[in-house]
């Protein structure tokens, strides 16, 4: 069992800066959650708070029950992968791996009952060659780090967080400073690290895509508070409110100011002109909330407008104003009538080389989008119009 | 043609710039000959003077007429030079130790932690450091006799005196210690090591050039004193160090046609240890001394 319980967690530095607001989350064993935010959304605070790198202003951060706020780092049985590796540079790949292990002098129970007291020579060997194996590094054991390239160094500081028994695998952007390609094939690897691990891991990121990959949860902060927390699929299909719709996915969500308006039991949007039906469950939710007709934030996913193929009532003209293809997919930048941007996913496999040939600057391109893609939010508070993915259940007074 | 002319014009401006640089070169490294010359002059006289054998006060002439070890041998075997010598090389020794240890702990501390009062700290300790210390002579000379530490004790006295100050020399240190990542004492401590062993373990072995740079600097201030040294025990020759000891062995004018040649060879016995340590060491001292100054 390694649980993580964050309760009003908060962290207010010098000059009464507030980074992190009255943090509440509760990690379950063997969970593999994902804080994601933009810079300076104290998410690796937050990290750092639970790492005991940073001192807690407010709150407590309990590790299997156990308020750790007062611990050192080396007393909350952790372990942390840092994004600039922070390898010891005067020491070989296998005493870098082998580092906590020496330091450990706590007493264990082995296998057969025996209580010793840290590792012996041997234990360590078999551990910090395992890790090797696991990470492909056998080869640079006797290596100092300099002579290592930037994704084997980041493969020695997750054997170095591997080697030791934690409760919890913290990582603070462990990929950032690895080039696309190489973040793509660690990302993989962390996936299968993950199944080999098999513990609590808290990872901190600022890219969505990893978050979403990686992550059984995601924390979605923005200036030191939680905006969301959920499964990739709900913060991409439920996101409660605009930061999180805006944030997750790439491109980014398309956001129209339009009105909502309901005529007898249907609800319409009409955004720039065109009249679109909401449909489906979120038709059935806003009716069933009794939402009445009224200004709102419209959200649209570029993958889910599609091209028309000519002019109707649930049509938008617009003008093509730059497409990029993708390979796969254009992303075609268009301007409506009223000179606001969006942007369009369009698979490539959809389009006769004829049409995608066609997408020049310029053309005139009608757009349109199903009822049950759309996201409703409202103009002053952001909030989805649907309600939040999980409504808060009330708290029992203490 | 027009090209034939451009390229020739090029050409001489090329040469004029050659010729330019070749006598401003010249020119520099005629003066930092002479300096160099201006600076050894005293050296090499030290080191002819102990030769000498013929006489043993000062001479007229520079090269000695008989050369020979006479002077090193009496200063060993008829003055109490080799005790100087030992008195020296202890409080040097054991000063140089404990000085590098509090130096190195303290501006470990004030580049790491952040605590209340730890910037005025830092520059009341920098401004207290601009007086010199032999303001602070007389009632330290009063505070040791009290405590028994001066004339034929004043090995003790000394290093107490040279170490008590030391932790305000951090500054260099300090420099250096803020250019090793944090993320290092951070990965350390989440290994399990606690603030101690993260100084020992994982930034002493990567500030070797400050360590040296501390430790030979510390070892040569006492290697070297003289004024703090004379002073706390001047009336027994039994408590002085090298400098206090040389000096005193010049001290009258008798003594200093006696014993001026033998004065010199000590002279050049005191600078052998430094010099062998500075050579030996002389690549981290460079290190040390520069490596704090690019990002403080």
């Amino acid at each position: 069992m390694s649980t993580v319980k964050l309760t009003d967690v908060k962290k207010v530095y010098q000059g009464n800066v507030t980074a992190v607001h009255d943090f509440n989350l509760d990690i379950a064993d063997k969970e593999f959650i994902v804080f994601v935010g933009p810079s300076g959304c104290g998410k690796s605070t937050t990290l750092r708070m639970v790492a005991g790198l940073e001192e807690i202003s407010g709150g407590t951060v309990e590790i299997d029950g156990e308020v750790v706020n007062d611990l050192q780092p080396k007393d909350r049985h952790i372990s942390m992968v840092f994004q600039n590796y922070a390898l010891y540079p005067h020491l070989t790949v296998f005493e870098n791996m082998a580092f906590p292990l020496r330091l450990d002098k706590s007493i264990r129970t082995l296998p057969d009952g025996r209580q010793v007291k840290g590792f012996s020579h041997d234990e360590i060997y078999e551990r910090v060659t395992n890790a090797a194996e696991i990470l492909g590094i056998t080869q640079y054991l006797t290596r100092k780090p300099r002579a290592l390239s930037g994704g084997q160094r980041q493969r020695v500081a997750i054997g170095r967080a591997m080697v030791k028994d934690c409760k919890v695998f913290l990582m603070d952007e462990p990929l950032s400073n690895l080039d696309a390609k190489l973040r793509n094939q660690m990302r993989a690897e962390i996936i299968l690290l993950r199944k080999r691990i098999n513990t609590t891991f808290i990872y901190v990121t600022h890219d969505q895509t990893e978050a979403m990959t990686l992550g059984d949860r995601i924390v979605i902060m923005k200036d030191g508070f939680i905006m969301q927390v959920g499964t990739p699929s709900e913060v991409f299909d439920k996101p409660d409110n605009l930061f999180v719709a805006e944030f997750i996915g790439a491109p980014k969500m398309n956001t129209i100011r339009t009105n909502l308006v309901k005529e007898g039991e249907h609800y319409f949007v009409t955004p720039y002109g065109a009249k679109i039906p909401v449909t489906g469950e979120k038709a059935k939710k806003l009716a069933k909330l009794g939402v009445p007709s009224k200004e709102i934030i419209l959200g649209v996913r570029p993958e889910h407008i599609v091209l028309a193929k000519k002019s109707g009532p649930d049509t938008i003209r617009t003008t093509l104003l730059v497409n990029e293809m993708m390979g796969s997919e254009l992303h075609l930048h268009v301007v409506t009538d009223d000179e606001a941007q969006l942007v369009v996913r369009v698979p490539t496999i959809h389009l006769t080389e004829e049409e995608r040939n066609s997408m020049v600057a310029g053309k005139e391109v009608y757009i349109t989008f199903e009822g049950k893609v759309m996201h409703f939010f409202d103009p002053e508070t952001e909030l989805s119009l649907l309600g939040p993915a999980h409504p808060e259940e009330p708290k029992e007074d203490k | 043609m027009a090209d034939f002319n451009e390229s020739n014009v090029q050409e001489k401006r090329h040469a004029g710039m050659h010729a330019k640089k070749v006598v401003s070169n010249t020119i520099i490294y005629v003066i930092l000959v002479l300096m160099s010359i201006i600076w050894l002059i005293p050296f090499i006289f030290i080191v002819l003077q102990s030769f000498r054998c013929e006489s043993t006060s000062m001479t007229g002439y520079v090269f000695p007429q008989q050369w020979g070890f006479d002077n090193y041998v009496n200063l060993f075997s008829n003055t109490q030079f080799p005790r100087w010598f030992l008195n020296t090389f202890i409080i040097a020794v054991i000063t140089a130790a404990l000085q590098t240890i509090i130096v190195l702990c303290m501006s470990y501390t004030l580049s790491r932690l952040r605590f209340k009062g730890r910037k005025f700290l830092m520059n009341f300790m920098l401004i207290l450091g601009m007086f010199p210390g032999m303001l602070t002579m007389i009632i330290l000379y009063r505070v040791l006799a009290d405590l028994g530490l001066t004339q034929g004790n004043s090995i003790p006295g000394l290093i107490l005196v040279y170490v008590a100050s030391s932790g305000m020399g951090y500054y260099v240190s300090k420099g250096f210690f803020d250019t090793v990542p944090k993320s290092l004492d951070e990965a350390a401590r989440v290994d399990g090591a606690n603030r101690a062993q993260v100084l020992f373990k994982v930034i002493l072995p990567l500030s070797k050039p400050i360590v040296i740079y501390t430790l030979l600097t510390a070892f040569m201030g006492p290697w070297g004193d003289f004024v703090f040294a004379s002073y706390i025990a001047h009336a027994d020759p039994a408590g002085y160090n090298v400098a206090t000891g040389l000096q005193w062995l010049i001290s009258t004018p008798s003594f200093l046609s006696s014993n001026y040649t033998m004065f010199c060879a000590g002279g050049v016995v005191v600078a052998i240890p430094i010099t062998i340590l500075f050579m030996c060491l002389q690549k981290y001292y460079v290190e040390g001394v520069t490596g704090g100054a690019v990002k403080g």
